[in-house]
């Protein structure tokens, strides 16, 4: 059981986390949170022991084992907009990233946009959702799951999971991990805003495909090419026959 | 005729308080109006997919005035435009029915589409009430920052 006081003690943040909502059970904890109009300060946390109905990707499911592992979600409302949204979703998994390394030790790489991928497994992921109202973003939502506890896997992935128990040996504190992620999480918000050049470096010293062959997919698409970098916003640039195309979509991989 | 020559009267006359001018030298007719009611002949829907027409000074012929009303049902449309650089969708999973169709409608606050960019799912809500009347890109394909996505008439 998740001790709530275990993890303000380690929790260092002026804003990030400091209303945290603890649930035992919810369908998933971006869901709620982009519904809901109750719960929508800047900042909150929304942590669940286990979510029904996880969710990634164009409704790809996330799937958890309760008590075990971190599934939550982060409110923000002040400072959002079109010109740091991006910033935020590679700076979400670098928060991720830099919170393993600080505590664990870890070698983590980071798969654009922002898988968190220790020894080419996946152990954390991540969905960003906003919700604009006309052409003005007015909430975004980091969903963020990270296996914590979690000895086994099975079932079909399209990257293999792992856990930080798995990686790592032996269990860890799963409340030193969340308020480690959101310390790291605040200081790449402020970067955002401030400093996004930083956030981006930070991101493409994790990221180890920049200058290799990759393939990109997106539903029915594939396209080859060299990854060359990402721009200021963040976006994929792909060098095919010495032309740079810009890509915001899609699922990368090494060409098998 | 040099067209320099050309583009020079165009901007004199624009400049000018002179609505209309023509000019004759032996086979050569030159004549700059003005256009003073707006958006000439094109419905306000065409616009989107064709360039937006010159509205300055241009050598043209008689431009004919807009249709009766057409003026009116612009001002009470409304366009959605995208927030960010993304991929349009329609539908919140590949499988699912469209939030929308043309003839819907829909209130302030209710979920249009979703554009997506670098995994991040982005919701747009209608920021007016009202009725759903063109929609303006295919299903699953990239959209600009500020394209508009729907036309919506405001109720």
């Amino acid at each position: 059981m998740f001790n709530i006081e275990k993890f303000d003690i380690k929790l260092s943040t002026e804003t990030i986390g400091r209303n945290f909502i603890y649930c035992e059970d919810i369908d998933s904890t971006n869901s709620f949170l982009l519904k809901s109009k109750e719960y929508n300060k800047h900042g909150l946390v929304f942590f669940a022991e286990y979510q029904s109905a996880g969710r990634g990707r164009r409704n790809r499911t996330w799937l958890s084992t309760k008590e075990q592992n971190l599934t939550f979600s982060i409110m923000l409302k002040d400072g959002i907009s079109a010109d740091n949204i991006n910033i935020l979703i590679l700076g979400a998994s670098v928060a991720v990233a830099q919170a393993l390394e600080n505590l664990y030790q870890f070698k983590v790489n980071l798969k654009w946009p922002n898988d968190v991928l220790i020894n080419n497994k996946k152990i954390s992921g991540i969905l960003v959702e906003s919700t604009s109202k006309g052409s003005k973003i007015e909430k975004a939502v980091i969903g963020i799951a990270v296996n914590v506890n979690q000895a086994g896997f099975t079932g079909q992935f399209n990257i293999q999971p792992t856990s930080v128990r798995k990686e790592f040996r032996k269990e860890v504190s799963r409340e030193k991990l969340l308020s480690e992620i959101l310390n790291c999480f605040e200081e790449i918000f402020n970067l955002s805003i401030n400093n996004k050049e930083k956030v981006l470096n930070d991101w493409r010293m994790r990221c180890n495909l920049i200058g290799e062959k990759i393939k990109i997919e997106d539903g029915d698409k594939t396209i080859h090419g060299i990854f060359e970098d990402i721009d200021e916003n963040g976006y994929l640039q792909l060098k095919t026959n010495n032309e740079i195309t810009s890509i915001h979509f899609g699922e990368i991989s090494l060409p098998q | 005729m040099d067209l320099n020559l050309i583009k020079k009267l165009i901007k004199v006359v624009e400049n000018s308080e002179i609505n209309e001018f023509e000019y004759e030298e032996g086979e050569l007719k030159v004549k700059i109006s003005k256009n003073f009611n707006g958006l000439p002949v094109q419905s306000y829907l065409q616009n989107y997919s064709q360039p937006m027409m010159q509205q300055a000074p241009a050598v043209t012929a008689e431009s004919p005035k807009p249709a009766v009303g057409e003026t009116e049902k612009k001002s009470n449309l409304h366009e959605v435009r995208s927030p960010i650089v993304g991929t349009f969708y329609r539908a919140p999973a590949p499988d699912a029915d469209p939030y929308v169709q043309v003839g819907d409608s829909i209130s302030q606050g209710g979920v249009l589409c979703i554009v997506e960019a670098m995994k991040l799912m982005n919701e747009i809500e209608s920021d007016v009430s009202g009725k759903i009347v063109k929609i303006l890109v295919e299903n699953a394909t990239p959209v600009e920052y500020n394209q508009p996505l729907f036309l919506v008439e405001k109720n």
